[in-house]
């Protein structure tokens, strides 16, 4: 009789699967076929005209790995990722705490102006910023105006304006993704803490961080991923200066018409995130879940 | 009230809210009031010196037929991607656990890869395509739509499969007992339940297409450039006072969408497809 059930749960269980195989035909035909003729692709040597070189050869990449320029490329995307990411997190973090204890009737509204600024276009978002931070921008002069500043600060066009357009793009989705990673803890955990005596700073240090770590890695991750990819606020705001590796990219094949060293930088790309995300998620596993501690 | 004596004392965390709400609306504040400038030559003051509604009457003729080519794009892209992702939210929850961590790492992948290099991979994909078999994906349609369904359906797969994840799956075995056929398990039981995450897959899709940049400033060109496009270009070569006009109205109709969307599917589901 039960045998019966598992069985037929079983056949039931066979039957959904049927549906996984248009999904999974196409999603593996989108991944594999053009990844595949894009690898292939990096490794030709450019000819010029649009043409490439009949032959495989590994040119490109020794040309990348050994050029400082790419290098250096490589490393300011690094570099600056990273900065819009710390940056990301320390604005998001207090914010989806307060969003996520407050019992107020504004949170839902404060919400959907979370989902309004994550769902604007970054254009149109970077077209607001460069107006704003410009040197006769709002800002400047209100800055000017209370007197912290003698001469108007400079906030585009440089490498600050980039990190800036980078936290504008990931900051909305960071702060939902950790709301709902602090929903999850009960509030009656640091609540207990507090009656227990322990500090504001220890009940954050020991109650709540290793608590939402997991997701506050996992946040952290996904930030850093949009922001290794993330070339229009580069290209707008760092007025044509800040050459992170997607610009780089964009501009081989537009400006140089280059396709097989866009290729190879494309690749170094993927490789390097995909490399720093195996890390972390090794690095995770480490870290073990408090609650489930034994 | 014990909790509100709490959050007083957390100023702090006021602060920090109050800054990251400023700083994320207020530039799109600014690019709708400086569009009420008239006479705007791309800064912003405020309060504005001028009011006028000019440069909603100014808008060129390609930016209106961007828009359309984005609404197109959007639509069809949200359609294709949230029932592929649908089907496959299905097989991964309801097709027992064996692959299932498998199955939803690999269903992730688009989004592991930076979007420029998924735009500089489908170029390249397309111009071989061309030379190969004469099919030629770019500046059409048809193009973008196949990139940008490439990287959606993740998002789709997610909000499908978190409803499906907390849909009690004994509903479906007590049709099965009561000898409802496999189908009308499926028609009347099933989806249903699934309208919700049905509606967010959409949306987020949708919204997701219709914002993109870095994929479509590769393989959109000729008569099919986006808006997100046109305004990209118009930003980094000449720009035109009227894109703070247009701007403005994408703003508001992203708006529109939202609260609509909230009326389909409530924000319990769209939240925890944001974490993707």
């Amino acid at each position: 009789m039960a045998r019966d059930i598992v069985k037929r749960e079983l056949t039931g269980a066979a039957r959904w699967r049927l549906f996984l195989w248009p999904p999974l035909l196409l999603s593996a035909a989108l991944l594999i076929l053009p990844q595949a003729s894009f690898v292939w692709m990096s490794l030709h040597k450019n000819l010029g005209m649009g043409l490439v070189s009949p032959g495989l050869v590994p040119d490109n990449y020794l040309r990348v790995l050994s050029d400082p320029f790419y290098l250096g490329s490589l490393w300011l995307t690094f570099r600056l990722s990273l900065t819009a990411t710390a940056i990301g997190l320390a604005a998001a973090f207090p914010t989806a705490y307060l969003l996520a204890r407050a019992r107020s009737r504004w949170i839902s509204f404060l919400i959907v102006l979370l989902l309004i600024s994550s769902f604007v276009t970054i254009v149109v978002k970077v077209l607001g910023l460069s107006l704003v931070l410009g040197q006769e921008g709002v800002v400047n002069q209100f800055l000017e105006w209370i007197g912290i500043v003698a001469e108007p600060l400079r906030m585009l066009n440089d490498e600050t304006g980039v990190v800036i357009g980078l936290v504008q793009y990931t900051l909305p989705f960071l702060v939902m993704l950790l709301f709902s990673v602090i929903q999850t803890i009960p509030a009656s955990l640091e609540e207990a803490a507090e009656l227990h005596g322990a500090t504001r700073l220890s009940t954050f240090r020991r109650i709540l961080l290793p608590l939402a770590l997991p997701g506050v890695i996992a946040g952290a991750l996904m930030t850093f991923n949009l922001n290794m990819g993330a070339f229009t606020s580069a290209v707008l705001l760092g007025g044509g200066k800040v050459l992170t590796l997607p610009v780089v990219i964009q501009r081989k094949i537009f400006l140089d018409v280059d396709y097989p060293l866009a290729a190879c930088l494309a690749t170094l790309l993927v490789v390097m995130v995909f490399l720093f995300n195996v890390a972390a998620a090794l690095a995770l596993r480490r870290t073990r879940h408090p609650l489930r501690t034994p | 009230m014990k909790a509100l004596a709490r959050l007083r004392r957390q100023w702090f965390f006021w602060l920090v809210t109050a800054a990251v709400y400023f700083f994320l609306l207020g530039p799109i504040v600014a690019v709708a009031l400086a569009s009420l400038e008239g006479k705007q030559t791309y800064h912003f003051q405020f309060p504005p010196e001028t009011f006028s509604l000019a440069w909603y009457a100014r808008i060129p003729q390609k930016y209106v037929h961007a828009l359309g080519v984005s609404l197109a794009l959007a639509s069809v892209t949200a359609t294709i991607a949230t029932l592929v992702g649908a089907a496959a939210a299905i097989g991964i929850v309801r097709g027992g656990p064996r692959y299932r961590e498998a199955l939803q790492a690999f269903f992730n992948l688009p989004l592991q890869v930076p979007f420029v290099v998924t735009g500089v991979v489908f170029l390249q994909f397309y111009n071989q395509l061309a030379i190969l078999s004469g099919i030629d994906f770019l500046g059409s349609l048809a193009g973008l739509v196949i990139a940008h369904v490439f990287v959606t359906i993740p998002y789709s797969i997610g909000t499908v499969g978190s409803v499906l994840a907390r849909a009690n799956p004994r509903l479906e075995e007590a049709a099965r007992t009561l000898g409802a056929s496999e189908w009308s398990i499926f028609k009347r039981v099933l989806l249903p339940m699934l309208k919700p995450g049905v509606f967010a897959g959409f949306f987020y899709a949708f919204i997701v297409s219709f914002g993109d940049v870095p994929i479509a400033v590769f393989i959109a060109s000729g008569g099919f450039v986006t808006l997100p496009v046109e305004i990209f270009q118009s930003l980094q070569f000449d720009f035109e006072p009227a894109v703070l006009a247009l701007s403005t109205l994408v703003v508001i109709f992203s708006v529109l969408l939202i609260v609509g969307m909230q009326k389909l599917a409530g924000f319990d589901l769209v939240l925890p497809a944001a974490k993707r």
